[in-house]
């Protein structure tokens, strides 16, 4: 865990706290998305200012998040959908219930082990490297380019083929895997 | 990285595994390898209000992401 940001390190373990308390229920664990995954990815190389979760039971997440002492912040206003950590300031957030609206391949998520609290799932680095493409190739976000650059590379070992098919589905075929070179 | 390979195990979890400190340990000497530059922070430009209200409120709480 010291490769990581504390901030970063202290997040994902509240995380896997809060993942077995849903196993412990019975439930999956949420999936971390966005850009904390891109932080795991790189071993806090990228930054990210919160935790992006999904989850098909969202309201049973909320009740084990507030049973760790997450809130919602006093004053916030309707637009809030997030929870924050008032011992750690830090924010959680579910975004959606499923990844990438569900174009996925639900076997290449990771249970990432050994947090030091329990088990947590991230998505695949292949979909986030593709989430990134996606967002690049619709023109509104220029510096994600360079975060999936920077993804690849830090990979020892891809899933080639499946990579280059989410990047091809996420940019509309405008762009593949020869573009992370 | 994970095994790109499936398997199901006792705890149910078919998809891929890693552990923790050994994916922090390879990274970090791959980066050293590379000499890679940090690569800049998202721009922030396609946050959705919920998103800005919630980093608001993180700065609002001390945390300085």
């Amino acid at each position: 865990m010291n490769h990581y940001r504390p901030e970063f390190a202290a997040a994902l373990r509240l995380l896997a706290q809060v993942s077995e308390a849903m196993v412990a229920r019975g439930l999956r664990r949420p999936i971390l998305v966005g850009g904390a995954a891109a932080e795991f990815y790189t071993t806090s190389a990228l930054t990210t200012g919160d935790f992006d979760l999904c989850t098909f039971r969202q309201p049973e997440l909320e009740e084990e998040m507030q049973k760790l002492g997450f809130v919602r912040p006093s004053g916030a206003g309707q637009m809030l959908k997030g929870w924050i950590h008032p011992g750690l300031a830090l924010g959680f957030e579910v975004v959606a219930e499923t990844p990438m609206d569900g174009a996925f391949d639900p076997e290449t998520l990771v249970l990432v082990e050994n947090t030091g609290a329990g088990a947590v799932v991230v998505i695949s680095v292949e979909d986030l490297i593709a989430d990134r493409m996606g967002q690049f190739a619709s023109g509104s976000a220029p510096d994600r380019l360079d975060q999936a650059r920077t993804l690849f590379r830090l990979q020892p070992a891809l899933d080639r083929a499946y990579l280059a098919q989410r990047i091809r589905e996420e940019t509309a075929g405008d762009y593949g895997i020869e573009h992370l070179k | 990285m994970a095994s790109n390979t499936s398997n199901s195990s006792p705890d149910g979890w078919t998809g891929r595994r890693l552990d923790m400190a050994e994916f922090g340990r390879r990274i970090a000497a791959r980066k050293a390898e590379l000499g890679l530059p940090d690569p800049p922070r998202n721009a922030g430009t396609n946050r959705t209000p919920s998103k800005r209200a919630l980093l608001k409120a993180i700065e609002d709480a001390g945390g300085k992401w």
